[in-house]
């Protein structure tokens, strides 16, 4: 047993603190939140992501041939961890791209997939960014019951349909979606295919929902009419729902070290606040229900930690994580909610103040993971979903659902 | 980083679960609960002769060298099985803290006759009105001039009824600021003046009251240094602690499995009970915390084997454990229903057990607080 990283995981550590600590100064940002909602912040987690980009940063867990680093498994680990520590915007430039989409063409996209977008994601470059579209009206947590059809006529598939809750679909150049091309099976799985589909095709039309925050991140999005070569199927026609548990493996896989980092940080933040602050005459920090609540925290940060480095080794053994991811995500959510609700009793009235006016206490950080944490929790499948994977997966129970 | 156990730990893990899954069955817990003496001395000697007494001793006390890890392994199956008996309190209150803080002589009299199964130790700390703060002991030990004259009381002393030796923390002098005048003597338990009566505890697990009147104990067998006292409980707070977390863990586990075997076979609504989401997703909570608590014990035993700072990190692990175990203990018994409120049940061993490991070596409350001041609050 060893919980040490290697000496150049952590040279990796430093330098992303350098470039943090230049190339961030003034500004207070969580890793992944809000960048896509207006134009400022949009612009400036692009121009961080193409200096992601040039450092080599940005694309590290992709093969060498892929213009990639072969970063290991804990140099990505470091990577996500520290990123989202300091909050460097523009790390998964919107969603999806740098997330799962080009280590899905890799695996299963064909040679022109491969030439005409892996260099494009790499880039940094707005004309690299993509949106996925999974989620239908009627297709949420049961995913399988997708409607979107897709119909080959010609060379070209005819997409009709709806999709909804689409991050970032409003600043995406690509889509990466999940479409019905055969509605005479038995089981739903099958018949469902992946596509690249291109933003800027005539009968697609984006409008957005804003969350109760009133920030603008994901969309509804209707299909009319929409014509899309057939080479733009990735893998196997009708195969979608097999590539898509890959690549939705990719994006959980990434996210204890990810929430791990931004939870360290509002921690930190959490603990110098109490110590700093009096209230009715007393320090905070002297409060035993404070202490108490601090404790437990720190208890949860410490195993969501564990659990980071537990998937990590398992990969860099080669295995595929299947409970452990869905453990993760799980944990995450749990995790954030008791987070952001101790750092608002702590805070006290001031957590009700927007983040961008004046008054906002610890920068506003606590405000706003309050205020997304539903939001983050549903993403990627709600801990219901991920509960039901665990149960079926590692502890073998029949499917409950 | 690696999360794999090394060849010698995977032995010795099936070792344990071999040995005890023979030597030590559910029936057989639940005699030594009703037992006088509440351990097997043949299942002692047995363990003695498997070289676990000395597991982590040098050679030269009869050891075989192994580290903390090793013992955290061990420890785990050990709380997976139940192992009633003055193990814990033998290796991992009094021995560990000779073997790392006692002089040449000390280890020398006493480890190898540890290591051999000859002798059975007890720790004496905490009292009526005091825990293992030791801000405000009673129990006080007077230079005459010659000797240490002990006086005073202790409460729930693991085995002290078997016991041949106990560590005692007593107050060397009243008038210094808390915790600066504490000392650790090792008394004999056949001393003259030394009081035994045993506690009737849920676990059946040998916890006793131990009274000391006027019990002489000569300078040399102080464990450390005079008022260096809470250096020894301090080191029993992170060694001790980490490894009775081991042993709450391998409970735990056991729960656990026990529970979700019943939530496969029990059929009700035509179906097994663990096909209901409800039902599935308490399970899955409890592997979750079983899971998290492994890791954060094996993560503080590391720490504390690399010779690192730990404190934070093993009251950590005490406080989940201590959640941890109630936990799962208290679902277990509602998802197995009537069957699990049993004493015919294995569950209930599990049960009556969560108060003991919950209040040996720092309750929840306290651990959170030494997390809190180690957070900087």
């Amino acid at each position: 047993m060893d919980f040490k990283f290697s000496e150049k995981e952590e040279r990796l550590r430093e330098e992303i603190r350098q470039f943090a600590r230049v190339e961030l100064a003034g500004r207070n940002t969580i890793a992944g939140m809000e960048e896509e909602s207006n134009d400022e912040d949009w612009e400036f987690a692009m121009s961080m992501s193409r200096k992601l980009a040039e450092k080599g940063w940005l694309t590290m867990a992709w093969p060498k041939d892929y213009g990639g680093q072969g970063a290991s498994y804990f140099e990505q680990h470091v990577y996500a961890d520290e990123a989202s520590y300091w909050g460097i915007p523009g790390t998964s430039m919107g969603v999806s791209g740098i997330g799962w989409v080009g280590l899905s063409l890799m695996l299963f996209g064909s040679d022109e997939h491969k030439k005409k977008y892996i260099p494009l994601i790499a880039s940094g470059d707005p004309d690299g960014v993509w949106c996925t579209a999974y989620s239908e009206p009627n297709a949420g947590s049961d995913f399988a019951n997708i409607q979107t059809r897709a119909v080959k006529s010609g060379d070209e598939y005819v997409l009709n349909g709806q999709k909804i809750w689409t991050s970032c679909a409003h600043r995406a150049r690509w889509c990466w979606m999940a479409v019905r091309t055969d509605t005479a099976v038995k089981k739903k799985q099958h018949g469902i295919s992946l596509m690249i589909v291109d933003m800027k095709s005539p009968g697609i039309m984006v409008k957005p929902i804003l969350n109760y925050a009133g920030v603008h991140i994901f969309n509804e999005f209707f299909l009319d009419n929409v014509r899309v070569p057939v080479t733009n199927i990735v893998g196997t026609e009708n195969r979608g729902w097999y590539h898509l548990m890959q690549s939705l493996a990719f994006e959980r896989h990434s996210m204890a070290p990810q929430f791990f980092g931004s939870a360290r940080r509002i921690l930190e933040y959490i603990v110098k606040y109490a110590r700093e602050t009096t209230y009715n005459g007393k320090i905070l920090a002297g409060d035993p229900i404070i202490r108490n609540k601090i404790a437990e925290r720190a208890i949860e940060l410490e195993t969501l930690k564990l659990f980071g480095y537990e998937i990590t080794w398992k990969m860099s053994r080669g295995v595929i994580p299947v409970y452990e991811a869905a453990r993760n995500k799980a944990y995450c959510d749990f995790f954030m909610q008791r987070l952001a609700t101790t750092g608002t009793e702590i805070i006290g009235a001031y957590s009700q103040i927007d983040h961008a006016s004046t008054w906002p206490r610890v920068m506003g950080l606590i405000t706003r993971l309050y205020m997304m944490f539903p939001g983050l929790s549903i993403a990627a499948g709600t801990d219901e979903v991920q509960k039901n994977i665990i149960g079926q997966f590692k502890l073998g129970l029949p499917r409950a659902y | 980083m690696d999360f794999e156990l090394n060849e010698q730990q995977n032995m010795l893990k099936t070792m344990a679960r071999d040995f005890l899954s023979v030597e030590c069955n559910k029936v057989k817990v639940r005699d030594l609960e009703k037992n006088e003496i509440n351990y097997d001395p043949e299942m002692w000697s047995k363990m003695a002769e498997l070289g676990w007494l000395g597991l982590i001793f040098p050679e030269q006390y009869g050891g075989t060298g192994a580290d903390l890890l090793d013992l955290v392994i061990l420890m785990e199956e050990m709380g997976r099985n139940i192992t009633p008996g003055p193990f814990f309190s033998t290796v991992a209150l009094c021995a560990i803290p000779l073997m790392r803080l006692g002089n040449k002589r000390q280890k020398e009299n006493y480890l190898t006759s540890i290591a051999e199964g000859k002798s059975i130790w007890s720790l004496a700390v905490t009292e009526q009105r005091s825990g293992y703060e030791t801000s405000h002991m009673n129990c006080s030990a007077d230079y005459d001039g010659k000797y240490f004259v002990i006086n005073g009381e202790k409460m729930f002393v693991p085995y002290a009824r078997v016991a041949d030796y106990f560590l005692v923390v007593c107050n060397t002098d009243k008038d210094t600021a808390r915790n600066s005048g504490l000392a650790v003597f090792i008394v004999k338990a056949k001393s003259r003046g030394v009081k035994v009566e045993k506690f009737s505890t849920f676990a059946g697990d040998g916890q006793c009251r131990v009274r000391f009147r006027n019990v002489r104990v000569s300078r040399q067998d102080v464990l450390g240094r005079i008022n260096g006292g809470r250096k020894v409980v301090d080191l029993i707070m992170q060694w001790g602690a980490v490894l009775k977390c081991a042993e709450i863990c391998g409970a735990c586990q056991a729960v656990l499995d026990m529970t979700n075997n019943y939530a496969k076979e029990r059929i009700q609504f035509d179906k097994p009970i663990g096909s209901l989401m409800v039902i599935q997703h308490q399970l899955v909570d409890m592997f979750t915390d079983v899971e998290g608590l492994q890791y954060l014990v094996y993560h503080a035993a590391w720490l504390l084997s690399q010779g690192v700072k730990a404190d934070v990190q093993v009251s950590m692990a005490k406080a989940k454990a201590n959640q941890v175990y109630q936990k799962a203990c208290i679902d277990s018994v509602k998802i197995h229903g009537a069957i699990g409120f049993t004493m015919d049940h294995d569950l209930g061993c599990y049960v009556r057990r969560i108060k003991s490991a919950e209040f040996m070596l720092g309750d929840t409350s306290l651990h959170l607080e030494k997390i809190a001041a180690g957070l900087g609050l």
